[in-house]
């Protein structure tokens, strides 16, 4: 309805808009006909009004762009001020509402020729277009049942042939205003109005409201309709989805049999869908097959962004939203989780072998530079940026010898995809790539000094001649953008109006994120679920962790200086180095001594977004001092150590010279059934020098998404001939046998050994 | 104030960090609103920079701030390596935001590879009295601790040393003692030519 799902690969936006604006007129100004002559239209000047031209061109000489705005080539966001057709008349007021007047000038088509003929001057048969000036009010601000009203035109009959109108625009309004101008007294629907003010009543109002007014049948209808296909998240509310129930109840009673009542009971049957799908090999970096892998981390960011609910990324919710109240923002921590989740295994990738040699730790970077230069083709800009991103983070950056074993060209690969997140001129190369592929149907960008992709690209045009690919865009600078909106304007105008100006500036944001949505699905990937395993299992340290595996590979200049007095020795790697298996796919997928066979065990944590959320908040918490902010989603979820350098992380160095040793272990969980389950997955968490049984348990259930008590499961090292259970209350570092790989079974104590207490019966499932 | 001279200026970048909902973007709009009078747009390219006459010496000032991306953690690094100085922003009304500031500091520290750089602790909100839940003496504290100045803002109309924070990050960048600056970077230029010669 909204959006046009594909357009031509230039200047999506500002095509999309005129569309789209064109719709906004509302009734013709009263002294208005469709021949009055060019000194009538405007008193001023400044018209050139080319009477009758049946030419296109004509709306460019129209009108003179008035206004004086910084000089800027990108604003066409801005277009309905810097386009020639519009011009801005003025603002006038109305009772409870502002609007803001421009002129514009537009065509309508002549539906037909009958139609046309009936009316009264028909005496231009030969064109079928004629330019007018329209006047065009968009309110500005209103109440509410104005802004509602707004939704509806005075004047329903569609002008077959060019006119001056006057469109009035609601500008700001109370709530009532608002509400009415949702409807249109003919029934017509006010598509664009209605747009804006289902996404973004929200932060004004609350879904409740402005259900009361329904004063036309018809356009109530239309209305649902809209709010139903747009917004089909007001209606989800799991398990029992009242919303919707409601709605069945209402088209029960007063629209029977109609389609919207039986599109509202197809909703209501299709919230019950599942599917999976079994399989198993296993994959390990850097042997793997990186437009595979780019094809998956591009279908799992499809599926977020395709349930992205754009108003959630409204600065009001997802800027302001304090933890109470974050689930109303869900979508959105799912796509910045995912982000997150990609950046962090690139990261603990890279690092989690400390021992092997910096040409082989290189390939690993190789192959991340390779999946983003397919993630480029795919135009999938989220996951690109979190390989970016992990590759830039500090522990990356700073490894100069592996850097130094990566050949040149891949560098300079790396350099380029690195430019098109550039801060530079507040992000001008992405927002500007962004523009023109949107809704391309393949990426064709390129710098002129981009000569590895420039390379890439000639490449992929002969492979992939008619594939067409839809667009993931980095929401993060959608995110600051609505948040910098929301800040900046003000919510309520002079006399408390609401501000619908604002409303309208988010919208073009969200229409934006709207069109992309619409043009993913161009993308057909199938799932791979021994991906989805193989990323699950992916070790995730978070950035303290991940610093000091970093400053084990290279020691840093500053602590090499520092620590000099120390004995060499002592920065040895004895912690992971001598316990971890030099073979470096164990560490992702430990399944190849096990009988395999497709088995749903482990289904329940592979669903997307459970994964998400736990890779989000899956950094170690044995290390965890305080914060951070990539915690905040799942704060109930974190768990803290008192943690002896606590105080001391004032400078790098100091937290270097306290860190603790630590290994990593692999943990499996059985149950009591496990003779018969024959698939063992395997987690990796990180074991610090001071962590005992209890917490490293509980680390352990975390990371295996269980929840009990931790002290109703044992521990045991899993050795050649035996199993070693752990006491109690060990300090779990010094008692395990680091002769052996460090693997563990975590396991729900029977009856017999739950020291006497009952009470851990029964809840450990 | 004199114009802005003609001739190229030095560009000083300046990134904004600090958890979210701490008001960093209203600090950042009120600093450069200004310019905008009328008709925000977030989406132009020279939204954040501005030519600013600090101590009788002009620059550019382009501001970072990532507002709203607070939670794409693993890219936070990636940013703070294009400063030159820092604004640690936190909330007066939100004790976790106080207590945050420390991390950030630290990353800073980790990913400059230094045990000082051009940092100012801003304590904003200010104007909201009846909220306060950290003193004034607890951020200088902070600030002492950290070794870095200590401001309070509130962009809130009337602002409070909105202009004043951002001058003062502009000044501490000019008087980071220049000498250990260039040995540094030196230190870093032998060891990587020495790099490539192995």
């Amino acid at each position: 309805m909204l959006l046009p799902s594909t357009s031509p690969t230039v200047a999506f936006q500002p095509e999309y808009y005129q569309t789209e604006k064109s719709r906004f007129y509302d009734g013709k100004c009263a002294s208005n006909s469709r021949s009055f002559s060019p000194s009538t239209t405007v008193s001023s000047g400044e018209f050139q009004r080319q009477s009758r031209d049946p030419s296109p061109r004509g709306r460019f000489r129209f009108c003179v762009c008035t206004g004086t705005r910084k000089p800027n080539k990108k604003t066409l966001t801005k277009w309905y001020i810097k386009q020639p057709t519009w011009r801005l008349w003025g603002e006038e007021k109305a009772d409870g509402a502002l609007y803001t007047v421009y002129l514009k000038k537009v065509r309508y088509h002549r539906p037909t020729r009958s139609l046309s003929s009936s009316h009264s001057d028909s005496d231009d048969e030969i064109s079928h277009l004629e330019w007018e000036t329209v006047r065009v009010r968009f309110v500005k601000a209103g109440t509410l049942k104005k802004l509602v009203e707004a939704l509806s035109t005075d004047d329903g009959e569609l002008e077959t042939e060019w006119e001056t109108v006057r469109v009035r625009f609601v500008k700001a309004g109370t709530l009532k205003k608002l509400v009415e101008a949702l409807s249109t007294d003919d029934g017509e629907l006010e598509t664009t109005y209605i747009n804006v003010f289902l996404a973004t009543y929200r932060s004004f109002s609350s879904p409740k409201e402005p259900d009361h007014h329904e004063q036309h049948r018809k356009t109530l209808i239309s209305a649902l309709h809209v709010w139903l296909d747009s917004y089909p998240e007001d209606f989800k509310e799991p398990p029992n989805h009242p919303a919707l129930l409601q709605l069945v109840h209402f088209c029960e009673e007063f629209l029977p049999a109609t389609e919207l009542e039986a599109k509202v009971r197809h909703r209501l049957d299709s919230f019950a869908m599942r599917a999976n799908i079994p399989g198993w090999k296993r994959y390990g970096l850097p042997d793997v097959p990186v437009r595979h892998f780019a094809e998956q981390l591009t279908r799992m960011d499809v599926e977020l962004f395709k349930k992205l609910v754009p108003h959630q990324c409204l600065g009001a919710v997802w800027s302001r939203r304090d933890k109470s109240r974050s689930h109303e923002a869900a979508t959105v921590l799912a796509t910045v989780n995912q982000f997150n989740a990609v950046s962090f295994r690139v990261i603990s990738s890279i690092l989690v072998e400390p021992d092997i040699k910096p040409i082989d730790r290189a390939q690993i970077i190789i192959c991340w530079i390779d999946i983003a230069q397919e993630l480029r083709v795919l135009k999938n800009f989220s996951s690109l940026k979190a390989i970016i991103s992990g590759l830039q983070s500090n522990p990356i950056y700073r490894l100069q010898k592996t850097w130094q074993a990566v050949p040149k060209e891949k560098i300079e690969l790396f350099d380029e995809l690195a430019r098109i997140f550039s801060e530079d001129n507040n992000q001008w190369t992405q927002r500007e790539l962004l523009m023109r592929e949107g809704t391309a149907k393949f990426a064709d960008t390129v710098g002129e000094n981009d000569k590895q992709l420039q390379k890439v690209f000639q490449k992929q045009n002969n492979r992939t001649a008619n594939i067409s690919f839809g667009t993931i865009p980095y929401l993060g600078t959608f995110l600051t953008d609505l948040t910098m909106i929301d800040t900046a304007i003000p919510d309520l105008i002079s006399d408390g109006l609401i501000n619908f100006d604002k409303r309208r500036k988010e919208f073009e944001v969200l229409a934006q994120i709207k069109l992309l949505q619409g043009a993913a699905n161009a993308y057909q990937l199938t799932e791979d679920s021994l991906f989805d395993l193989w990323f699950d299992s992916l070790l995730v340290l978070d950035d303290r962790e991940a610093y000091k595996l970093s400053c084990q590979i290279e020691p840093s200049l500053t602590n090499t200086v520092k620590n000099k007095k120390k004995a060499p020795g002592h920065q040895k790697n004895d912690s992971i180095a001598s316990n971890s298996s030099s073979n470096s796919s164990q560490f992702y997928c430990d399944i190849d001594s096990m009988p395999s066979s497709p088995h749903n065990s482990i289904d329940r944590k592979l669903s997307p977004s459970q994964m998400s959320n736990s890779s989000s908040s899956s950094s170690l918490p044995s290390l965890d001092v305080s914060l951070n902010s990539s915690h905040s989603g799942s704060a109930n979820n974190k768990l803290q150590v008192p943690s002896a350098n606590n105080s001391g992380t004032l400078s790098p160095n100091h937290s270097q010279k306290s860190s603790p040793d630590f290994y990593i272990i692999k943990v499996t969980y059985e149950t009591e059934c496990v003779e018969t389950d024959g698939i063992v997955l395997y987690k990796s968490i990180m074991l610090s020098n001071n962590e005992r049984t209890p917490q490293v348990i509980r680390n352990a259930m975390y990371k295996l998404s269980l929840e009990g008590n931790p002290d109703e499961y044992t521990l045991a090292q899993v050795l050649p001939d035996k199993e070693m259970v752990l006491p109690s209350n060990a300090n779990v570092y010094y008692a395990v046998n680091t002769a052996y790989n460090l693997n563990f079974i975590l396991r729900p104590k029977r009856n017999e050994d739950t020291d006497g207490s009952g009470k851990s019966k029964g809840k450990s499932k | 104030m004199t114009r802005p001279p003609n001739d190229n200026l030095p560009t000083v970048k300046l990134v904004v960090v600090g958890d979210g909902g701490v008001g960093k973007s209203a600090i950042t709009i009120q600093f450069f609103q200004k310019l905008f009078v009328t008709d925000y747009d977030p989406t132009i390219e020279d939204s954040y920079l501005q030519h600013v006459e600090v101590d009788g010496q002009w620059c550019i000032l382009d501001v970072l701030d990532t507002a709203g991306q607070e939670e794409f953690s693993a890219m936070r690094e990636q940013y703070m390596r294009k400063g030159d100085g820092f604004l640690l922003v936190y909330s007066v009304t939100d004790r976790n935001s106080y207590d945050n500031i420390i991390h950030f500091h630290t990353q800073i520290l980790r990913v400059k590879d230094r045990d000082v750089y051009p940092m100012l602790l801003v304590a904003n909100k200010v104007d909201l009295v009846h909220l306060r839940k950290v003193t004034e003496e607890q951020g200088r504290e902070l600030a002492h601790k950290l070794g870095i100045p200590y401001i309070e803002t509130s962009a809130k109309d009337p602002p409070l040393n909105i202009d004043a924070t951002f001058h003062e990050v502009v000044r501490i960048i000019r008087n980071q003692p220049q000498g250990d600056n260039d040995k540094r970077k030196k230190k870093k230029l032998q060891k990587l030519g020495k790099c490539v010669l192995l």
